[in-house]
């Protein structure tokens, strides 16, 4: 567990006595054999078997059906009702890969002409170098059920190598599955030098690939027999071409708006290699021109927010304004509503697509594909879109995509259907190793009760090394609270990030940071006139009780 | 009455989700009982004009409408072909790739942008075809698109005219030279444009000697060699020598369009256009003598140095010196009125209609290499066309309808307020301020009275 030393110092910080012991090494798995019964298995979309059960040993799925004999070394996890699905695939996205550092760039002298690396071609940079295996936001994909994932290097035009992983492991190598697994590369300039837009990056593409055909080519001639010929001098940019040219590759774009995609697919066309546009976000009205070009697609999983209904008293104003803004009003909705439907379009004119996580908010990404279902899209497809498809499109469907024996364990199991609102991911297996999820029950405040909230709170946390005191102050903002935190060894007060007040159930978070990683802390406490009862939690399942009583007023 | 059985595609893709995505859609329509301003051959007089799938195919009067077909009623009105803008930016999301003097492979064409809202108000004044050129930050920039307003697109490559010849954008002068001086790289100085253009095309005829070697070389039985190095540059550069591009050179100083004058003789270059050509009046026999064109503005000037020494007369005395010689707008606010800007020229030089018009018809066609097709209205040629209330140079004159390949883009009786293809679902909504700031005319202010007794004398 990579992040016990964060957590550990976030428990120093609030608590004297820090939790020593939580140093201990990691103890390899009394088995690796795990046989999850009484489940609803959604072998595939549309594949479907009642209450079986699924065996997992050493990493793979061995078993799928109804009365399955249960291996003796077995963990049995009893998900009476619960859904079981193939872990999710994720087509693009950057979770786990290491943001290079913000560096003011030398001034380049003659901007026209810049080093390739400067001008971002950089397509021999691989990002299986960049990845950090304890990245929380890996974590935060898992958590959601992303078992594999695309992830792409950091950069302009031609960041470098793309790379399929899993969303767990002890090193980057652990969670490699394939390297190289795309070239990948962004239509955007370089800051202030060649090519700094968009005309200069399609000229560059087409530059560049056009020396690496026929750099190739005279390769092979040199290579078919050298005698007489100019020895070929490498060149390790065009190279990185060859495979795509070769057809042995493709190249994976990041094109969010139609236009991005347009822009592909021009590229592609002029020079014919294969294209994949991810993260796509607008492309309905070219869905025939996506499908005819052969591209794969990957649409984004972020939605623009939706609309809140206003429910203020409106001030008087012109009705020329008022009809004027409900027109615009309207065409908003409508666009935020397309937005929705774009999935529910490419499945109708048949396309074959994934999703990516790219620019999407992890906690956003359930939501949205409700959205998307309402919108028309079948949650068959949304979930053909998140494991059958795309372990096609990325070659990968001799090992997952579905539940049978012999793919890899790599499974997500929820308390209700996954497209369900108020379902729960409560087991991730990624490559057989079983993560569970702490689900606690939303806690229902009662909304009749008086809580006067603003003031200073003393509390006192129980820890297993005894009570840690602190302060805790909420102040009124409009509708809602703000406040700071202090005690412990916490160096200076801390202001929450989130102070939500319902009923008598009071919910606050505030972020420590501890070097280049940060942790969430999350109070739940029920407040009962002047105390306060409830829990603190510091991430992956460590809580601790804590109370707290108001201070007199001054 | 009129009799519009016209569906407007616009209303048409205004849908979301239902969206036209074909390549130069063509329509059928029977335009009747108009004046017909050819250009070329004259003003016809209660004639009707009939385009069928895209293309004229017959002016006459008395043209039966063949069945199904929309018609216009054209009585009353004046009918011209699409105004042409020779010089324009609208529909692009990137001008410039100004960080290198010479980028001749970069192409605007590749950043065209069909939602941007500039091409349905370039249709609403007229203009059916403009001319998206890159900028001028360096001395040879861009090559540059010829566009059709196929406004209600969504997809940018339909807005290119398909057939239409490639063109490539240079600039002289102060922009080319301030960029170099801000970099601290070439050019700094009018001297060092002149040489970095002819380093440029004596890179890329030794760049052409090279292949054509390699390649003649190469059709020999036997042959081994390597290939000289590809690039994409020298190509578009030895496309230029070759006679395949058409140059429009950003210029506005007498000196300097004799400069490029002479460069271009030099290299064999004989398609120039020179845009802006602000000083062009002082060599406007130079020019036509090299058979070169001219692009200009009809009275725009002095917003900097180099544009100081301007008349309005330029256009007139290019055009009656044998310089055949466009209005263009270079703005997207120009390009909705370049028929007044065209009719300018009859204030200051005393031009005629036809001369007048074409200036923005079948001049610019001229200068795009389009004339074929466009910039008049004669059998055989697309049907880009735009019909007015009132004749187009006067100043009542009013855009009705504007028409692309036979479709009606522009209806000014269907002129919805809200024309976005594209609705940004994060923008934040903001309305016209209909009270605020403008409830008052201090214009007014004290002199109401006189207004108000006025007003009751009028009762």
């Amino acid at each position: 567990m990579r992040l016990r030393p964060i957590f550990s110092l976030a428990w120093f910080m609030l608590i004297p006595l820090c939790l020593v012991a939580q140093d201990e090494p990691e103890l390899a798995p009394v088995t690796r054999t795990y046989a999850i019964t009484n489940v609803n298995i959604i072998q595939a979309p549309g594949r479907k078997i009642d209450m079986g059960t699924v065996i997992i040993k050493d990493g793979l799925i061995r078993a799928v059906g109804k009365g399955i004999a249960i291996p003796t070394d077995a963990i049995v996890i009893k998900a009476d009702s619960m859904y079981v699905y193939a872990g999710f695939i994720d087509g693009m996205t950057r979770a786990g890969v290491n943001r290079p550092k913000e560096e003011n760039q030398p001034r380049v002298k003659d901007p026209g002409n810049p080093s390739p690396e400067r001008a971002g071609i950089n397509p021999t940079n691989d990002v299986r170098y960049s990845l950090n295996p304890a990245d929380k936001s890996l974590e935060e994909l898992r958590n959601l059920g992303f078992t594999t994932a695309q992830v792409v290097p950091y950069g302009n035009l031609l960041p470098g190598q793309g790379a399929l992983v899993l969303t767990a492991g002890k090193s980057a190598d652990e969670m490699l599955l394939v390297s190289r697994s795309s070239m990948y590369s962004e239509l955007t300039g370089a800051q202030g030098v060649y090519p700094a837009t968009l005309l200069g990056v399609m000229a560059t593409w087409r530059d560049l690939y056009r020396k690496a055909v026929n750099a190739k080519n005279y390769e092979a001639l040199y290579a078919s027999n050298r005698a007489g010929l100019e020895r070929p001098v490498s060149d390790r940019n065009l190279e990185a071409f060859y495979p795509v040219i070769d057809q042995k590759q493709s190249v994976t774009f990041r094109a969010e708006r139609l236009l991005d995609v347009s822009h592909v697919l021009t590229l592609k066309k002029d020079l014919g290699f294969q294209a994949v546009v991810a993260d796509v976000k607008d492309a309905w009205p070219m869905i025939n021109t996506i499908k005819a070009s052969g591209a794969k697609t990957f649409l984004s999983l972020d939605l623009p927010e939706e609309v809140k209904k206003d429910d203020k008293k409106k001030e008087a104003t012109n009705p020329r304004a008022d009809q004027e803004k409900e027109a615009l009003d309207k065409r908003k909705a409508d666009a935020i509503q397309a937005y929705n439907a774009q999935a529910a379009s490419f499945q109708k004119a048949g396309m074959v697509f994934g999703f990516s996580t790219m620019s999407a908010k992890a906690k956003d990404i359930p939501a949205n594909l409700r959205r998307m279902i309402a919108a028309g899209l079948t949650e068959d497809a949304a979930l053909a879109a998140l494991t059958t498809n795309p372990a096609q499109m990325l070659g990968l469907s001799d090992r997952m995509g579905t539940i049978d024996n012999g793919k890899m364990a790599n499974l997500v199991i929820t308390d209700k259907s996954y497209f369900n609102e108020k379902a729960k991911v409560r087991y991730v297996f990624v490559d057989g190793r079983m993560y569970k999820m702490e689900v606690k029950e939303a806690k229902k405040g009662d909304p009749n009760a008086k809580v006067d909230l603003e003031g200073s709170w003393s509390t006192v946390t129980e820890t297993p090394q005894g009570k840690s005191e602190g302060k805790l102050t909420f102040k009124k903002e409009g509708s809602g609270y703000s406040g700071k935190i202090s005690g412990g060894r916490m160096p200076s007060p801390v202001d929450l990030s989130e102070v939500t007040l319902d009923g008598n159930a009071l919910t606050f978070k505030y972020t420590m940071t501890f070097g280049s990683n940060s942790v969430t802390i999350v109070g739940e406490v029920t407040v009962e006139g002047d105390t306060f009862k409830g829990t603190v939690s510091f991430g992956q399942g460590r809580t601790a009780p804590m109370e707290g009583t108001k201070d007199p007023k001054n | 009455m009129k009799t519009i059985r016209i569906i407007l595609t616009l209303l048409a893709v205004l849908g979301l989700g239902q969206a036209v995505w074909a390549q130069a859609e063509k329509g059928t329509v029977l335009i009747k009982n108009g004046t017909v301003l050819t250009v070329t051959k004259g003003t016809l007089t209660e004639t009707d004009v009939l385009i069928r799938e895209g293309k004229i195919v017959q002016i006459g009067k008395g043209i039966a409408a063949p069945q199904g077909v929309n018609v216009i009623d054209a009585t009353g009105l004046y009918v011209m072909p699409g105004i042409i803008d020779a010089h324009s930016h609208i529909a692009l999301d990137q001008i410039n790739e100004g960080t290198n003097s010479i980028t001749p492979e970069v192409n605007t064409g590749d950043a065209l942008n069909p939602f941007e809202v500039e091409i349905y108000r370039a249709l609403a004044g007229g203009c059916t075809v403009s001319h998206a050129l890159h900028g001028s930050a360096n001395s040879i920039g861009g090559q540059s698109q010829t566009i059709k307003h196929r406004w209600g697109t969504y997809d940018p490559n339909a807005l290119k005219m398909e057939g239409a010849p490639r063109t490539i954008k240079f600039a002289l002068g102060e922009n080319p030279t301030g960029h170099g001086r801000r970099d601290g790289t070439q050019p700094q100085t009018r001297m060092g444009v002149e040489f970095v253009i002819r380093k440029a095309f004596s890179e890329a005829r030794e760049y052409m000697a090279k292949w054509d070697a390699y390649n003649k070389a190469k059709a020999v039985k036997g042959f081994r060699g390597a290939p000289p190095a590809y690039s994409l540059r020298m190509e578009t550069l030895a496309d230029i020598l070759k006679g395949n591009i058409i140059v429009h050179c950003h210029s506005y100083r007498a000196d300097e369009i004799q400069m490029l004058l002479r460069v271009c003789k030099d290299f064999g270059v004989t398609k120039v256009v020179f845009q802006h050509t602000n000083e062009g009046f002082k060599v406007a026999p130079e020019i036509a003598a090299a058979g070169a064109m001219a692009s200009v503005f009809s009275d725009w000037w002095q917003y900097k140095l180099e544009v100081y020494y301007s008349t309005a007369y330029n256009a007139a005395i290019l055009a009656r010196n044998g310089v055949v010689t466009s209005i263009n707008s270079d703005s997207p606010d120009l390009i909705r009125h370049l028929y007044h800007e065209a009719g300018k020229t009859q204030k200051y030089g005393g031009l005629s209609d036809d001369e007048a018009l074409a200036l923005i018809t079948i001049n610019p066609a001229k200068q795009l290499g389009v004339e074929s097709r466009l910039g008049s209205l004669e059998v055989g040629k697309d049907g880009d066309v735009a019909i007015f209330k009132n004749h187009p140079l006067s100043i009542y004159g009013v855009p009705q309808y504007t028409l692309v390949d036979g479709i009606v883009r522009f209806d000014r009786a269907k002129d919805a307020a809200d024309q976005r293809l594209m609705v940004d679902p994060k923008q934040t909504v903001d309305v016209t301020m209909y009270e605020n700031g403008h409830g008052y005319d201090f214009c007014m202010s004290g002199a109401e009275f006189l207004f108000e007794e006025e007003s009751k004398e009028n009762k």
